[in-house]
């Protein structure tokens, strides 16, 4: 059995030639560019000729394993699968035996957006993390990288990839997800991630999401959490003409935690999307949502978070904010938190703020001898880092932090 | 050192400042005491440089300009202002805050930048001096500090900056008794020959901490009395009600 014949994706190849892309009528879809989402022209991955030369330098150097993907095909040159810690698998789709196929068509069926039917039909690379254990290497926590790289062909624009992230029970794991592009041609990635949490395990994934300003991406995270597991997820969306990122997260177990959080920093005619759904399906779970904007020029974000508290799920205790700041007249935020309840005894908070650079502060920095530029800079920065934080990983927060011009110390 | 000369500022038609002289020399620590709304905060960030103010008249530091200059040339030209209400800048921390204050200065005038290290030295003599904890220097700046850590960050800053001429306002304000012992020492320590303070205060207890050469009453804008540290002391005991509503008072001017 190969990939080529899971079910999902026969299915959604008999689907692809008639889908009905999303419309501003769609609440999660309401703010993307549905004109040239049209533009995206998808199809079976296919390596280009020549990988460009602007690809390596984008990629952090993260210590560890790593699965680089080119149009969603791997590229064996630019991986490194030389030394995967003991208890992690970590292997191309491709590669994944015919026995541990049906974990791959698991979650994969359920969404049915347009974007994912196309990414059921076409995403058949990517890569299948399989974790069980407490994987270290050098005595470190071992991070586990999948950098997903766009190149725009003539024929076909758009790329799409899968990741499938299993982790046994009381195992733990940290994933990067690199996403980049090449160039100046318009295109589009379509990147799904697929995460299962056995009982008490914990994942910390990050997405770095930074394609060129020509392009899109369309991203689309699904997790299932069982019982006592804990989620770290961290969103720094910062490139791509229009960059969406879609959570969905579903807790099914007792006392799961899923702490979300994410960056988003626009630019030019940016539009960066975050669409966040925690379901609360079991008693006693926690979730905390956590998402900062800044956005200059004539950008645009979007903050829709919302948490289900489905009957049953008593006890659920959630925690949503979105902080924003807008550095131009022309910049634009829309922030919608969401919330349904059908339990008792939760507690649910959620706040969201939209503020310029605080004038005071500026003028305290200037009457201490720091230039205007340079002391909204820092007051910048100081409103992201409170993001950054909450990463774990060095290296991650040194590519993040020169990625946004902001060394210091 | 610090001339200021018919110095008018006004919020739109509302004129706060209505023709204030003053002169500091080097060395000298002023006194401007007045009642609420007189202007005092005002006068203090005409010097500094906010934004917002209708500014007419003369201010230079040793010759020059100030009112020409942007907030951070005035500060790398020697101005310092201690603020009534220290900034909470979350996110930015204390240390990294300072060192970039002192480095822009030193870049403005030409100086070398000064080393991480190096500056930790600075930093640490400066912190002796407010006896603050080590823990201070890698919060965020002012975030979450109480009233009393805020004035003596302010004091951190003004040790760490070394300015030409000083300028607090209402440093005293929200202290306890001790606070204002480890602040008002902080100043005097910082006291020396090439360097002016202009001390803005409420009420006449700071003065018994920081002895002032001169004292002026600031009322409608206006210094209206000068005199020495005595006067502070009739101040205290009579209250603003000898120069308030009187419009001749002025004509006893600025000295100094």
């Amino acid at each position: 059995m190969t990939l080529a014949t899971l079910p999902s994706q026969a299915a959604a190849l008999d689907k692809v030639s008639s889908l009905d892309l999303p419309t501003k009528r769609d609440e999660a879809w309401r703010y993307a560019p549905h004109k040239s989402l049209a533009n995206l022209t998808f199809g079976q991955g296919s390596m280009p000729s020549a990988v460009p030369g602007d690809v390596d330098a984008q990629i952090p150097e993260l210590d560890g394993p790593r699965i680089v993907l080119v149009n969603g095909v791997i590229d064996a040159e630019r991986s490194d699968l030389s030394a995967v810690p003991a208890g992690v698998s970590f292997v191309g789709l491709a590669d994944v035996p015919a026995a541990k196929a049906p974990l791959l068509d698991q979650i994969h069926r359920s969404a049915d957006d347009a974007f994912s039917i196309i990414n059921r039909a076409y995403g058949s690379g990517g890569a299948l993390i399989q974790v069980d254990g407490q994987p270290s290497l050098e005595g470190q926590p071992a991070v586990l990288h999948i950098v997903d790289v766009l190149v725009p062909g003539q024929q076909q624009n758009a790329s799409t990839s899968r990741v499938v992230i299993d982790v046994a029970a009381g195992s733990s794991v940290t994933v990067v997800e690199t996403r980049i592009g090449s160039g100046e041609m318009f295109g589009g990635s379509n990147v799904r991630t697929e995460i299962t949490l056995a009982e008490n395990a914990t994942v910390e994934h990050v997405i770095l999401q930074d394609l060129p300003a020509a392009q899109f991406h369309i991203g689309r995270v699904d997790v299932t959490q069982a019982a006592g597991s804990t989620l770290n997820a961290r969103l720094f969306n910062l490139g791509a003409d229009y960059g969406r990122v879609a959570y969905h997260v579903h807790l099914t177990g007792e006392g799961a935690h899923a702490d979300l959080s994410g960056l988003y920093f626009g630019f030019g005619t940016q539009t960066l999307d975050q669409q966040v759904t925690v379901v609360h399906e079991a008693p006693n779970c926690t979730s905390r949502q956590s998402y900062r904007g800044v956005l200059d020029d004539s950008s645009t974000g979007i903050w829709n978070g919302g948490v289900d508290v489905r009957p049953g799920a008593d006890g659920t205790d959630s925690e949503q904010s979105n902080d924003n700041l807008l550095l131009s007249k022309q910049a634009d935020i829309n922030t919608m938190p969401r919330l349904e309840i059908l339990a008792d005894e939760v507690s649910c908070q959620h706040g969201a703020t939209v503020g310029q650079l605080d004038e005071t502060a500026l003028y305290y920095m200037r009457s201490r001898g720091i230039h205007e530029e340079e002391a909204s800079k820092l007051l910048i920065n100081g409103f992201a880092d409170q993001v950054m934080d909450d990463l774990e990983n060095e290296v991650v927060r040194a590519w993040i932090t020169k990625r946004l011009g902001h060394d210091h110390e | 050192m610090l001339h200021v000369e018919n110095l008018t500022a006004s919020i739109g038609d509302i004129p706060i400042l209505n023709g204030l002289n003053l002169d500091v020399g080097a060395g000298e620590v002023h006194a401007i005491m007045g009642p609420n709304g007189s202007g005092k905060s005002t006068f203090a960030h005409a010097l500094a440089g906010r934004d917002g103010y209708e500014i007419g008249g003369v201010a230079t530091l040793d010759g020059a300009n100030l009112l020409d200059m942007e907030p951070e040339e005035r500060a790398a030209a020697g101005i310092f202002m201690g603020f009534q209400y220290p900034v909470e800048i979350p996110g930015v921390n204390n240390m990294y805050f300072l060192r970039t204050a002192v480095n822009s200065v030193r870049r403005a005038r030409g100086d070398d930048e000064i080393s991480a290290r190096e500056f930790l030295k600075v930093a640490q003599e400066a912190m002796d001096l407010v006896e603050m904890k080590q823990g201070f220097l890698n919060r965020s700046v002012n975030a979450g500090f109480s009233g009393g850590e805020k004035k003596r960050n302010e004091i951190l800053q003004m040790a760490v900056m070394q300015p030409k001429l000083a300028v607090l306002d209402e440093t005293d304000s929200g202290l306890d008794i001790d606070a204002l012992r480890v602040v008002a020492s902080g100043v005097n320590s910082l006291r020396g020959p090439e360097r002016s303070i202009i001390v803005i205060t409420h009420y006449q207890r700071l003065l018994d901490y920081i002895k002032p050469d001169f004292v002026h009453v600031l009322v409608e804008g206006k210094i209206v009395e000068s005199g020495d540290h005595t006067l502070a002391l009739h101040l205290e005991e009579k209250g603003y009600a000898d120069f308030l509503g009187d419009p001749d008072a002025e004509l006893s001017g600025a000295s100094a």
